[in-house]
């Protein structure tokens, strides 16, 4: 792989299929994302964009085909959860017995420096531990928090929470984040306040983009809401199980694939975007990815981007 | 209302209420007594509590301070016993809730041994640790064990997978998972069950002491019993409630100490 062909991978889905026992999940699921694209990933209950989520992670590996990440600047198979993904849950999942600066700081601690060399070496672990608090209240300013640094989870509401987490994220630098429904559990002031922090990382990688360098965030979100969708991607994945595989020769549904692969209009974070005028992506949308009845050919989907 | 808290002085004020009715409550029945029988040594009068309490603070004909010596004896049994139990009970616990081939393999011992009641097991402690010290550190250690390592065990299985997960993308390797994160989110809950589990590590203590002990709180407890002496029982059950009050008081406070995270809605 090129440095160029580097700079621009994100990752990268082979024919994916997945199941549990006689549930047939995913079927045959090709994605390739480009390093810089904000994915948002849509799709009715239990078409399985947890259950990717999860396979691109690593924690629930894909039964067929191969999910590939960028590791230590090689191609490798995500069949494990690594630091070249990062991942934000709903449930924030921050430790509790760590403040939010020692939160995000963590991740830095772990990948650093080896057990051995906090325990025997406290000198150097000590200058080490003061770096990385120190970059870690960086990130903290930026998800603003410049404030919290020194709550516990349990002292910060859910919104502080989940800015934590995507500070804890992007601390580590990954290759992708991946956000399962992050703001899902947040009311809705604070879904925006929060969307717009993801359209500021968005800015960032235009003007990195424009500086000739690698975008620094790739990102996919996985979403129930179809305004947060397209506000915050710049690519629409439809997900689902919906697709006339009849056609394809199957007698049961295989699983849910892809069947719906759009740009989504880009938005800057102190653009407050007319949600009306969105109603044509979202009525498309719910035809192609919602719809039950209506049942195509995988290949007569809305496909307008290549995903093999 | 239910659950309504009070005041800090309020609650100050009950707890000395509830002292000062029992030790109320227990000079009334011992004046009782002491009208049908002024010669009783069951119940005794406060005048013969300091009796005993003489006894067994200054030196016997031997030149032996009771208390002294029988503090030193039991107090030696119960550290080692409890250590021991701490440290097997948590690593038996980590080794459990972490590795699931041990989880397999030690599973079905430690749930058998957590159904045998200590204090009818003392036969077999006798027949294979003696009766000197090892027999009271096993005695003790085996009776805390099963519920510190399940303890543990069932706290890690309470973890959920996204912090596990999270710590790997963090960069964590599964040594590391299990130090900086189970480790740390486990600690509270075990040194709760530790306070739960100095209850049982004493009363396991004293009855072995009572059968076979010729110093300690459970051998002076059963002597003095038997002469009817219980101006010295009660005091020495009192030292000894106290002093599971003190541990339990300095756990809570090594609890606050290195888990100041562990606060109501972070449990």
């Amino acid at each position: 792989m090129t440095d160029a062909e580097q700079n621009g991978f994100g990752l990268q889905c082979q024919e994916v299929s997945h199941w549990f026992g006689e549930t047939k999940v995913l079927y045959d699921l090709n994605l390739k994302v480009n390093a810089g694209q904000f994915v948002s990933l849509i799709g009715p209950s239990g078409c399985g964009k947890s259950t990717l989520l999860r396979a691109i992670l690593g924690t629930h590996p894909p039964n067929e085909g191969r999910i590939l990440t960028l590791q230590n600047g090689r191609l490798a198979k995500a069949d494990h959860p690594g630091r070249d993904r990062g991942i934000v849950y709903q449930k924030y999942s921050l430790y509790p017995f760590l403040t939010a600066l020692d939160n995000v700081a963590l991740g830095l601690k772990l990948d650093q420096t080896t057990t051995m060399f906090r325990w025997f070496n406290w000198a150097g672990w000590s200058r080490k531990r003061r770096e990385f608090r120190d970059r870690a209240a960086v990130f903290l300013e930026k998800v603003g928090l410049g404030q919290a640094m020194n709550l516990y989870p349990s002292q910060m509401s859910g919104g502080m929470q989940q800015r934590v987490a995507i500070a804890q994220a992007l601390i580590m630098e990954p290759a992708i984040i991946l956000l399962d429904e992050p703001f899902g559990a947040l009311d809705e002031a604070t879904r925006e306040e929060l969307q717009e922090m993801l359209l500021q990382l968005y800015e960032e990688n235009l003007e990195a983009k424009s500086n000739g360098g690698k975008p620094p965030y790739t990102l996919i979100i996985v979403t129930h809401e179809l305004n947060e969708a397209i506000r915050v991607g710049d690519r629409l994945i439809g997900l689902s199980q919906y697709w006339d595989w009849k056609a394809a020769g199957h007698t049961t549904g295989p699983g849910a694939t892809i069947v719906y692969d759009k740009p989504a209009p880009v938005f800057r974070s102190n653009e407050r975007p007319n949600y009306e005028s969105f109603d044509d992506i979202r009525k498309e949308i719910r035809k192609y990815v919602y719809n039950p009845e209506v049942l195509q050919p995988r290949d007569e989907h809305v496909c307008l981007n290549s995903t093999k | 209302m239910i659950g309504r808290p009070i005041s800090r002085p309020k609650a100050v004020l009950l707890s000395v209420l509830s002292v000062l009715m029992l030790l109320v409550g227990y000079t009334w029945v011992s004046h009782r007594q002491h009208q049908v029988n002024p010669n009783d040594t069951t119940i005794p009068s406060w005048g013969q509590l300091a009796e005993g309490v003489k006894k067994f603070t200054q030196p016997d004909r031997k030149g032996d301070r009771w208390l002294v010596e029988d503090s030193l004896a039991t107090g030696e049994r119960l550290a080692l016993g409890l250590a021991m139990g701490i440290v097997f009970g948590f690593l038996i616990g980590m080794l459990m809730g972490c590795i699931s081939p041990m989880e397999a393999f030690l599973h079905p011992p430690i749930s058998m041994l957590a159904k045998v009641p200590q204090t009818a097991a003392l036969a077999v402690y006798f027949v294979f640790f003696g009766t000197g010290m090892e027999m009271y550190v096993a005695m003790i250690s085996f009776g805390i064990i099963p519920a510190l390592a399940v303890t543990v065990y069932l706290a890690i299985k309470d973890i959920p997978s996204e912090m596990l997960d999270k710590a790997y993308t963090l960069g964590a390797s599964a040594f590391e998972v299990a130090i900086e994160v189970v480790f740390k989110l486990v600690l509270p809950k075990f040194i709760d069950a530790v306070r739960l589990g100095i209850g049982p590590a004493i009363v396991f203590l004293i009855a072995a002491e009572m059968v076979v002990g010729d110093v300690g709180f459970g051998y002076r407890i059963r002597l003095q019993f038997k002469l009817t002496n219980m101006n010295v029982v009660y005091p020495y059950l009192a030292i000894l409630a106290g002093f599971g009050f003190l541990l339990d008081y300095g756990l809570r406070a090594l609890q606050a100490k290195v888990c100041p995270w562990y606060q109501n809605g972070a449990k």
